[in-house]
């Protein structure tokens, strides 16, 4: 098993009153109550992936499946329950982070490269190959506040991909960006990487996107799986829940 | 192997956040970097102006004195103040990125310190052109330096968290900042100080530091081993206490965020 998720339980303390101020704490610490309450986003979740299966995750919206992927990327710990997966395996794709429009190109490739795990060396020998395929051939030198809305997500979408594809990928919500051509150039890239025989598990609230790639798939639904198997049988009872085919 | 990779990786990052700070903090001035030279000189300049021909007496190389207190001043409050807001400045990146956090903390302290590294340049200048004797002493100055490093990077950790809380912290810290800068005896003679006042400027860790750079630059004293017992407790003592906060909070900041 590459990913197993075992009974996690995710449970956010919400303060009644938000206290954001210090003199609202001190008011509520006098009067005694700094009530919370519980927030359940994940209750009771378990599931596995094998190695080489590609997963795909659905639910509407605020079901808690963004919530799984962080716990499992390592951004939150859960409150109950466990994730046994080698974290060093783990890299979640995404764009642009960190990208400041005060910078150019060149140094957001730099420090956007950084944050997401590139060495200097690495980012010094793929950069030509990052500039050819965001188009950006002349503008690298410019002010990314000078640039296209496209442009920016071309590039950050260049420089998220460039890796070899990591032993496990995660992706929240599968990306195609830019113009219709470009569009057709990511979404090759993309496929190529969740096909290149690595361990995937993405979220989408498409099923159309989930059928066309997956080969297994979870329904996580108020925070709780409410099915999981054969992508197609998946897809069908959640289409049927929601009523449309989306 | 695989920490030395990592902690490459981390330096790395630090390095290009480092850089990016720097440039959006001129990214609309015309000098550019040049201003952190600039400002150390201006400000001596102004307060010389007014307090040189006052304090005479007392110290006899005022604008000497007082850029030694300020530029270790500027890079403490550059470092706190800015750091205390790297938390919720940087929250969408947290979520997305698997560093630790205390990075960009320690980005921030960083800057500040390349930011006195320039302001150095300007000390330099100043150094050389009021005849400033340099002694062996001088090398005191990392060691100095080194030491309120850890305390601001302490101090910062301390604020980071405490601002992720109470957004009140913010305004408090201004002025709790005012009236420690008047204790910190930046532009006065502070051992004209008497009674209780005398003995808080006295133990204010940024005093302490203040004066054994003065001691070490303009008199080529060494600081006392008091001094140096005291500079190294407050430095080591408030990393310890920023990283056991740190580490205590962890999991509610990353919910509160």
């Amino acid at each position: 098993m590459e990913i197993e998720v075992q009974d996690v339980t995710m449970q956010f303390k919400k303060a009644k009153e938000e206290v954001f101020s210090l003199k609202e704490a001190v008011i509520q610490k006098l009067k005694g109550r700094r009530s919370y309450e519980l927030f359940t986003a994940l209750s009771n979740v378990s599931f596995c992936v094998a190695r080489g299966e590609v997963v795909g995750i659905i639910g509407t919206n605020g079901s808690g499946k963004s919530t799984v992927l962080k716990i499992i990327s390592g951004a939150l710990l859960p409150t109950k329950g466990r994730v046994l997966v080698d974290r060093d395996k783990v890299q979640l794709l995404t764009l642009g982070a960190g990208f400041d429009p005060e910078l150019t190109g060149k140094e957001n490739v730099y420090l956007n490269g950084a944050l997401i795990g590139y060495t200097k060396e690495f980012l010094d020998e793929k950069y030509e190959e990052i500039v050819r395929f965001a188009q950006l051939e002349g503008f690298m030198e410019e002010k990314v506040r000078k640039y296209s809305s496209g442009m920016v997500s071309r590039l950050g979408f260049a420089v998220a991909t460039i890796r070899d594809t990591p032993e496990i990928l995660i992706l929240d919500e599968v990306l195609s960006v830019g113009d219709m051509f470009f569009r057709e150039k990511s979404e090759k890239r993309i496929r190529s990487m969740i096909h290149g025989g690595s361990t995937v598990l993405m979220v989408s609230h498409s099923t159309s996107v989930i059928r066309k790639n997956c080969t297994k798939a979870i329904w996580i639904e108020k925070g709780r799986v409410q099915m999981e198997g054969d992508t197609d049988q998946v897809c069908k009872a959640y289409e049927s829940m929601a009523g449309v085919k989306v | 192997m695989r920490n030395k990779k990592k902690r490459r990786q981390y330096a790395f990052v630090i390095r290009q956040l480092t850089a990016r700070e720097m440039k959006r903090k001129y990214a609309r001035s015309y000098l550019g970097i040049l201003w952190s030279v600039l400002n150390p000189l201006l400000s001596m300049a102004v307060l010389s102006l007014i307090f040189s021909r006052m304090f005479q007496k007392s110290i006899d190389n005022f604008p000497i004195y007082y850029l030694t207190g300020y530029i270790l001043w500027q890079m403490f409050t550059g470092a706190t103040v800015s750091s205390m807001t790297a938390l919720t400045d940087n929250k969408q990146l947290l979520l997305k990125v698997k560093f630790p956090m205390e990075i960009f903390i320690v980005t921030r302290v960083y800057t500040a310190v390349i930011n006195l590294i320039y302001s150095m340049a300007a000390y330099a200048i100043m150094l050389a052109l009021f005849g400033v004797k340099l002694k062996g002493t001088v090398l005191w100055f990392p060691v100095i330096l080194a030491f309120l490093v850890l305390f601001s990077l302490g101090m910062s950790c301390i604020l980071a968290v405490g601002y992720v809380f109470f957004g009140d912290l913010k305004h408090l810290y201004t002025v709790a900042l005012t009236l420690w800068m008047y204790c910190s005896g930046i532009f006065y003679p502070a051992q004209q100080l008497e009674g209780f006042i005398r003995t808080v400027v006295f133990y204010n860790p940024i005093y302490v530091y203040i004066r054994c750079l003065r001691k070490t630059v303009m008199y080529g004293q060494i600081p006392a081993a008091g001094e140096f017992v005291q500079m190294a407790l407050w430095g080591g003592g408030i990393c310890l206490a920023g990283w056991l906060v740190f580490q205590k909070n962890r999991n509610r900041i990353m919910e509160r965020l």
